[in-house]
């Protein structure tokens, strides 16, 4: 027996209001050519593990619609919600991060503990779920931040005055927050996972910033990450290492056979490109060249397929994506849509730079997959949830007024 | 407390909402500038760069690594003869390749095998263990290789291609096929085909046909497979099959196939019958007369300069170049290594660089074994040049009918010296040192007369003689289709003195190609036409379209068709009881001229030669044969060991004769019969005696009748059997025809009259060749039947003459 309108909240209603159509076709084609290109990318792999050479595509388009289907359903949800729950999400990306340090287990690529398995769900990142526990825990805190009562110290305590000072010029305001990411990136460090770091704070910081948070810890933030990378890449033999392989990627000291490879095969299959690419399934690099061709570097295998037009037409689609989230952002009918938003949106745009600027060799190379094209089905299905989450939103901005 | 804080905060700290949504829409907007297009651009550029800008270097380098980039070789063309029987071809061998690296699967899955026998207590495999010693040892036993360095190869783990053998004899390949088989190594082991050339008559002529170098990529590196590389070649094909990162051929991405062009076909005018005739006059003379310097044949179609025949000695084994096989240039190598000769300047020259006596010897050898081998691949008759002696009278004469200088009604008379203007040295003597006396022109060419030629030439005039020499070729190449060519070694118009013209008229003291001595040659029989002399007729592709044939080049007319007809006129009469008689064949009308030449190397060498041309009415082939070198039996003797005299009417003549007469028959040449010509036995059976009278009388042939019946019951000889003209032949009317056989004597020694009795009392017939004339000096040297073999009665037994006493140098 369907409700009729009247019946419900005004917060039902407003839940029930129409979806974002722009953002939505944009999240479904974009799914839409991310599984046929691990359709393409993957069936080389899949052949020489012995497994049909649809195995990867088939979990994918799986995952893929299964995804769509939990974002619509996430997306009706009233977003409002997400408030109350967000400080489980946390607490609980949290608990798993701990729990993968004795009980994660790795893939052998990558040589870190990163996955953890879990009854039902099967493996997955626990990373994926911090990202966004972080950014819905802060956006739910941060959007109530002018209603919140300031602690104070008691009056006679002979830092009171101090104290109010800083918490007045807005020096004590991000310190929970910094406390919080800084725990979340403590934990994933010791797996190590040093990109899904970088997201989580940056999906943090760009709630933090959006939220309003004073420009001066952002400049300082942005200062000392600056010298802590410069320090990390001209001090440490780590680093330096990947540095000379990202200026020369052929002199690894095996003539690019060794730390240069992936990136040198990865530039070989995107020059081979060229201006149309070489036909939709005709990459050569993706037969047991390019390593991860079907993850972190689909989107090499992708520009050499389809060529220059074809990763302009994607980076143009993920570009409308972004655009269209902030834009859903500001029109969020409160601050929590808006912060929340902010935070989904910015850690996709930030994912989608990092992916490609490292398989173009434009940075010096991290992990980081791109979104709806890596293969991955839970990476993607988290992804697709976050767009849910989006959608959700846009549910409920308000109509234009009528003139 | 609670209230105040409340007030206070709100005071303080509170600030409106629109304040914070504001915050949040500029900040936003903020980050949707950065992150929504502002960290894009760069990702724009980067991706304009290695896609558009670098897109040719990584596109390289990635199809580099991608594709494997097979060679298919093409065919190398065919050479065939004029008849189109195969003088070169190839034919698909094996190079035997090795993987390591595949092997040391195989050897895994070996193991893995017997693990799993022994685990689940199935068969063990039933052969060997395929270690690499296992491997190594089997192909070097087969492939007649060292173990060691087969073991090399395999060292080599990471690597697929170790070729261990090249171009393997199909025996062999088929023995490596047979191991691969039965130890299972189909992956490691590959036969990998490649090409290999053939010629399948060996030695047949060596010298135009040429090889290939099998060490650098069946490149020619002799003959016509060296002028025509290009031609005979084709063009390589590849084969760019895609490969994963692996290694692993992606055969079903297989994209680019370019397919080997097969290369073309060439026909040659040589006639490989007619080169067998020549290798074997070659040979025999070399053996006949003890030769020390080689020989070599020309037969050319004076028509149309296409040459028939073409053969040097010493020759050798296309099929294995390296090796020396001729007697001659072995009993040379052996002489130098027993210390015979040395080969003093490799001696002397090894020594003074401070090399011991026995490292100086070793040079020397070396040195003479590639001055062998240099000797047996060298085409003497395009590269090298000779004096061309008397024979060169034949385009003196010609000349000088032409220019009406001389006619057939002049007389020559000749002391035995000739005194020329200008000349210091000894007297210029005829070869018959008392003279010749008087004689007509056809006379004086048939006695090969040095005075009478020097008056000729001296009617002629240097300049004109001169300009003989250019029109007939003599100053530049022919321009034949053969590697190698040079010209002769000839005075420059400025320096042509009257010394000069008296010696040149008998044909010495400058060189000329043999090439261009039968080119001219042929200009003088065959109207007066210089042909451009060629050997290959034809260009065919693999699929036999005629890409380029061959039509005959006429230089120049030198002479016109009167005079070359008086030529041949006289020049018969040189081969019709003049110096050339020992090349007359009964029944064909030969003419030619007979030279013997000294040579740069001393006294005892000297180049006996024979230019001849026949039919003489209506030449078809024109040959020049030419012994180099004849070893007297002691030094500044005539004679050679087997008391032949050295001559060109002695010995090239001679030869010449019987090679003109296999090839004319060979042609089909028909003869023109006198009365003791050949003829063909009709048959007589059962015709009575009357007809098969008339029968045999129409055939100039006699009867001898046994037995009385009225039809003819028998004969000997049988009804097709060539036999003498004039010949008796036995008839038998009803009686038994005799069936038992006879024993041929021996008629050497004896004149003609002598041995056709003597055959004749055995029932056999005489067929005499050689000389035209029998007179009681001409004794038979050799015969067709050796002495004491049993045949059939009424077999007519082959002898060639010769007239011991034909003399004088310069013949």
């Amino acid at each position: 027996m369907v409700k009729r309108r009247r019946d419900l909240t005004v917060m039902q209603q407003l839940a029930r209001g129409p979806i974002d159509i722009p953002f939505l076709m944009l999240v479904v084609i974009l799914t839409a050519i991310g599984v046929i290109a691990v359709f393409s990318a993957s069936y080389p792999t899949a052949m020489q593990e012995g497994l049909d050479p649809a195995n990867y595509f088939i979990k994918q388009a799986g995952f893929g619609v299964v995804g769509l289907i939990a974002m619509f359903l996430i997306s009706k949800i009233n977003y409002q919600t997400f408030r109350g729950l967000s400080i489980f999400v946390l607490g609980i990306s949290i608990i798993l991060l701990v729990l993968v340090i004795p009980f994660g287990y790795g893939k052998s690529t990558v040589g870190a503990q990163r996955w953890i398995s879990l009854p039902i769900i099967g493996g997955f990142q626990p990373s994926e779920i911090a990202k966004v526990g972080v950014i819905m825990y802060f956006a739910a805190r941060l959007s109530k931040r002018n209603t919140e009562k300031h602690k104070r110290l008691p009056p006679r305590h002979p830092l009171s005055g101090l104290y109010a000072w800083l918490d007045e010029k807005g020096v004590l305001e991000p310190i929970p927050y910094f406390l919080i990411l800084g725990l979340v990136a403590i934990l994933m460090l010791m797996e190590p996972h040093m990109s899904g770091t970088i997201l989580v704070l940056v999906g943090g910081a760009s709630v933090l910033f959006a939220a309003g948070i004073k420009l001066y810890w952002f400049i300082g933030g942005g200062a000392a990450a600056a010298a802590g990378l410069f320090f990390i890449m001209t001090q440490t033999s780590y680093m330096a290492t990947r540095l000379a392989i990202w200026k020369d990627p052929w002199n690894d000291g095996m003539n690019g056979r060794d730390k240069g490879f992936q990136i040198i095969q990865s530039l070989y299959a995107i020059g081979s490109g060229g201006l149309l690419g070489v036909g939709f399934g005709k990459s050569r690099q993706k037969f047991l060249y390019l390593p991860e061709s079907e993850n972190d570097y689909i989107f090499s295998i992708w520009c050499e397929e389809m060529g220059f037009v074809g990763a302009a037409i994607v980076i143009l689609l993920f570009i409308l994506l972004v655009i269209r989230g902030y834009w859903i952002a500001v029109h969020a009918r409160d601050r929590f849509g808006a912060l929340l938003v902010v935070g989904i949106t910015t850690l996709t745009a930030v994912q989608v730079f990092l992916n490609i600027a490292v398989v173009t060799n434009l940075i010096p190379s991290t992990g980081i997959s791109l979104p709806f094209f890596s293969y991955g089905g839970t990476a993607l299905m988290i992804q697709l949830a976050e767009m849910g989450m989006v959608l959700s939103v846009s549910r409920q901005i308000p109509a234009p007024k009528q003139e | 407390m609670a209230e105040k804080r409340k007030k206070g905060t709100r005071i303080i700290r509170q600030k409106p909402d629109r304040r914070a949504n504001r915050t949040i829409l500029i900040r936003s907007l903020f980050l949707m500038v950065l992150f929504g297009l502002v960290v894009f651009i760069p990702l724009f550029f980067k991706l304009w760069q290695i896609q558009i800008s670098q897109h040719d270097y990584y596109q390289e380098l990635a199809v580099q690594q991608q594709t494997r980039d097979s060679t298919v070789t093409a065919n190398r063309g065919t050479i065939y003869d004029s008849q189109g029987a195969v003088l070169a071809m190839s034919a698909t061998v094996y190079n035997v390749q090795l993987s390591p690296k595949d092997l040391l699967e195989t050897q895994e899955t070996y193991r893995e095998k017997v693990e799993d026998a022994q685990e689940n207590g199935g068969t063990l495999p039933d052969y060997p263990e395929p270690t690499d010693q296992f491997v190594a040892e089997n192909l070097a036993s087969i492939l007649n290789l060292e173990v060691e360095d087969v073991m090399k190869h395999l060292e080599n783990k990471n690597s697929q291609y170790e070729i261990i053998k090249y171009r393997v004899e199909p025996e062999e390949s088929e023995a490596v096929q047979e191991f691969i088989t039965e130890n299972h190594l189909s992956h490691g082991i590959y036969l990998m085909p490649t090409s290999k050339r053939y010629y399948p008559k060996g030695s047949l002529a060596a010298h135009v046909v040429g090889w290939v170098n099998p060490n650098t990529d069946n490149v020619g590196a002799y003959g016509l497979e060296a002028q025509f590389e290009e031609e005979l070649s084709g063009q390589t094909g590849r084969v760019v099959t895609a490969k994963d990162g692996v290694g692993t051929e992606l055969l079903y991405r297989f994209e680019d196939y370019y397919d080997a062009t097969d290369g073309n076909n060439l026909t040659l005018t040589i006639d490989a019958t007619i080169q067998s005739y020549c290798e074997s006059i070659l040979q025999e003379g070399v053996e006949q007369f003890d030769i020390q310097d080689g020989a070599f044949c020309l037969v050319m179609d004076p028509n149309t300069g296409a040459i028939l025949g073409w053969a040097n000695s010493p020759t050798f084994d296309l099929n294995d170049p390296w090796t020396v096989s001729d007697p001659v240039l072995l009993q040379y190598l052996e002489d130098i290594k027993s210390g015979g000769y040395t080969k003093e300047e490799a001696y002397t020259k090894a020594l003074a660089e401070g090399a011991t006596a026995q490292e100086a010897y070793d040079a020397a050898v070396q040195e003479a074994e590639k001055e062998v081998l240099y000797s047996q691949w060298a085409n003497k008759a395009v590269t090298s040049s000779y004096e061309p002696g008397s024979t060169f009278k034949s385009i003196v004469l010609a000349a000088a009918l032409e220019e009406g200088v001389i006619s057939e009604s002049d007389h020559f008379y000749c002391s035995g010296v000739a005194q020329v203007d200008g000349w210091n040295g000894d007297p210029i003597r005829c070869s018959k040192r008392d003279g010749h006396g008087d004689q007509d022109l056809a006379k004086a060419v048939a006695n090969s007369c040095n005075p009478a030629f020097i008056e000729i030439g001296k009617r002629l005039g240097a300049e004109k003689f001169y300009d003989y020499l250019e029109d007939f070729g003599f100053l530049e190449k022919t321009g034949i289709d053969m590697q190698g060519e040079t010209t002769g070694v000839i005075w420059s118009r400025d320096d042509f003195t009257n010394v000069d013209l008296a010696v040149a008229s008998f044909g010495q003291r400058f060189q000329v190609t043999p090439l261009q001595l039968i080119t001219a040659a042929s200009a003088v029989v065959n109207g007066g036409h210089l042909m451009q002399p060629y050997v290959v007729s034809q260009i065919t592709d693999a699929d036999g379209n005629v890409l380029q044939h061959t039509e005959p080049t006429e230089v120049r007319q030198v002479i016109s068709e009167q005079t070359s007809e008086r030529c041949r006129a006289i020049l018969e009469k040189v081969v019709d009881g003049g110096t050339g008689k020992n090349a007359a064949v009964e029944g064909y009308r030969i003419g030619g001229k007979t030279g013997s030449s000294q040579t740069l190397k001393g006294d005892d060498h000297t180049i006996v030669s024979f230019l001849g041309f026949a039919p003489a009415d209506d030449p078809q082939v024109v040959i020049l044969l030419a012994y180099d070198s004849p070893k007297p039996v002691s030094p500044g003797s005539n004679y050679t060991a087997d008391n032949w005299y050295i001559s060109g009417g002695n010995m090239a003549a001679l030869k010449a004769g019987e090679l003109m007469e296999k090839i004319l028959d060979y042609l089909g040449v028909e003869k023109s019969y006198s009365a003791t010509a050949d003829v063909m036995v009709p048959n007589l059976t059962g015709l009575n005696l009357a007809d098969a009278t008339t029968s045999l009388k129409k055939n100039n042939l006699s009867i001898r009748v046994v037995g009385d019946g009225d039809t003819v019951t028998g004969q000997i000889p049988a009804k097709g059997a060539s036999i003498p003209g004039g010949s008796e032949v036995v008839v038998y009317m009803g009686a038994e025809v005799p069936t038992d056989q006879v024993q041929v004597p021996s008629v050497i020694g004896l004149n003609v009259e002598q041995a056709k009795a003597k055959l004749s009392a055995q029932g056999l017939y005489l067929k005499a060749s050689g000389a035209s004339e029998f007179g009681s000096t001409v004794v038979a040297y050799e015969q067709s039947t050796p002495a004491g073999t049993s045949v059939d009665r009424g077999t007519t037994i082959e002898v060639r003459f010769t007239d011991s006493t034909a003399s004088g140098a310069g013949l």
